[in-house]
């Protein structure tokens, strides 16, 4: 479990060394409308692609897309950091990226629409400015969506 | 994660999302996040639980209901974590002994044909479904590389790229073996028994010490072994040692 407390010492001083300050004037949404109308986009920093694609590098701060009509268990992971469990997502795609979950919500129209494109990006290496340029890409191409909300998912 | 959050956030589109570090998250205040008590690498907790799912999705989703941010919500439901004692049963038995008096080429060559037919079981099982493939090498070219470097005492300093995504798809490859039989595993089972027991994790842990000894490649050892499988903050408690390796 990720609480600081339980981990050892080695493991308690790296997690708290990745703290770092807000990246500016705290930016904050109103929601316009409610669930059931909105369109919400999966962004995973899981490092996923599928097997045709380029893999990530070492410290990549690129992302890749995964179309709604994807088949996600074809999904492979390349992520630099070997200090998270794989065999969860070995088992169970949705456990890191849950688009099967997300299919359910809007069968049951919990949600207005899903996305025709989510992205994945690889959470390691890189200082958080690294990622403005491409975050600035996907959220234009989100508008171009017209995404309403991302469900963001570390590993 | 949180940088993500704050840049589309900016950009006028609304976020909500995990928190598997909540101190991390605490310092960065992304707008909004929902901290859960899971382990690295599994932000919806348990696999295969639909429900369980779905009830962490909602109460990530329930924050953009907030009029005002940012908001770091505590979720409240640990996920059960398997039992580390008992749940895993080898599906072979590991020859750890055979590396005094063989090359690594055909321990690790043995070793894969061991446990090929258990990750073709763990294929069917899963329908299909594979992390292995990354690399463009098949596992047995794989095997047969690592095997070669590690008989002649050399690093891929010139394939570092190709390093990379060949030991991920080793480690995949054993751990899909390893967990062929239906059930969910504790990941530090899996990880004793890959490291501890295995030819491959011992010879990780070699590529793991020589890349952590040379200047200016210390951080590859960070891609090989995590700080828990080797026991120690990464590259601290190696004992280095000259390093007189090749290059390839």
């Amino acid at each position: 479990m990720v609480r600081l407390s339980d981990l050892p010492d080695y493991e308690r001083k790296h997690l708290l060394e990745k703290n770092m300050p807000p990246l500016g004037a705290l930016p904050w949404c109103v929601s316009n409308k409610p669930l059931s109308d909105k369109r919400i986009a999966l962004i995973t920093t899981a490092g996923l692609h599928f097997r045709g694609d380029n893999a990530f590098d070492f410290a990549d701060p690129t992302f890749r897309p995964i179309a709604t009509t994807d088949n996600a268990n074809n999904l492979v992971m390349s992520h630099s950091s070997a200090n998270f469990d794989r065999s969860g997502f070995v088992e169970d795609v949705n456990l890191v990226f849950p688009l099967q979950r997300f299919q359910e919500l809007l069968a049951e129209q919990t949600i207005g629409s899903l996305a025709d494109v989510h992205y994945s990006f690889m959470g390691a290496g890189l200082m958080p400015e690294m990622y403005e340029n491409s975050a600035a890409q996907v959220a234009g191409l989100l508008k171009k969506d017209q995404v309403d909300a991302v469900f963001l998912t570390p590993v | 994660m949180s940088a993500l959050g704050y840049y589309l956030e900016r950009a006028g589109i609304m976020t909500t999302g995990i928190s598997l570090v909540r101190e991390n998250t605490q310092a960065m205040q992304p707008p909004r996040a929902l901290w859960v008590p899971f382990p690295l690498g599994r932000p919806l907790g348990i696999p295969n639980d639909i429900a369980f799912q779905h009830r962490v999705i909602r109460a990530a989703l329930a924050l953009l209901d907030y009029d005002e941010g940012p908001v770091l919500v505590d979720y409240p439901e640990e996920a059960q974590a398997p039992n580390i004692e008992t749940n895993l049963a080898c599906p072979v038995s590991f020859n750890t002994t055979t590396t005094q008096e063989q090359s690594w080429h055909n321990v690790l060559g043995e070793e894969l044909a061991q446990l090929r037919p258990w990750y073709e079981l763990s294929k069917r099982r899963r329908k299909g479904r594979t992390l292995v493939g990354i690399s463009e090498d098949s596992i047995e070219d794989i095997l047969a590389k690592l095997g070669q470097l590690l008989d002649a005492n050399a690093l891929p300093t010139k394939n570092l790229k190709w390093f990379k995504l060949a030991i991920e798809d080793a480690k995949v490859f054993y751990i899909e073996a390893l967990t062929a039989q239906p059930g969910d595993y504790s990941a530090e089972a899996i990880e004793q028994t890959l490291w501890h027991k295995t030819a491959l994790g011992t010879g990780l842990q070699i590529f793991y010490e020589h890349f952590a000894a040379t200047p200016n490649l210390a951080i590859v050892a960070r891609l090989i072994a995590s700080r828990r499988a080797i026991g120690a903050a990464t590259g601290g408690a190696i004992t280095a040692r000259p390093t007189d390796n090749k290059e390839t």
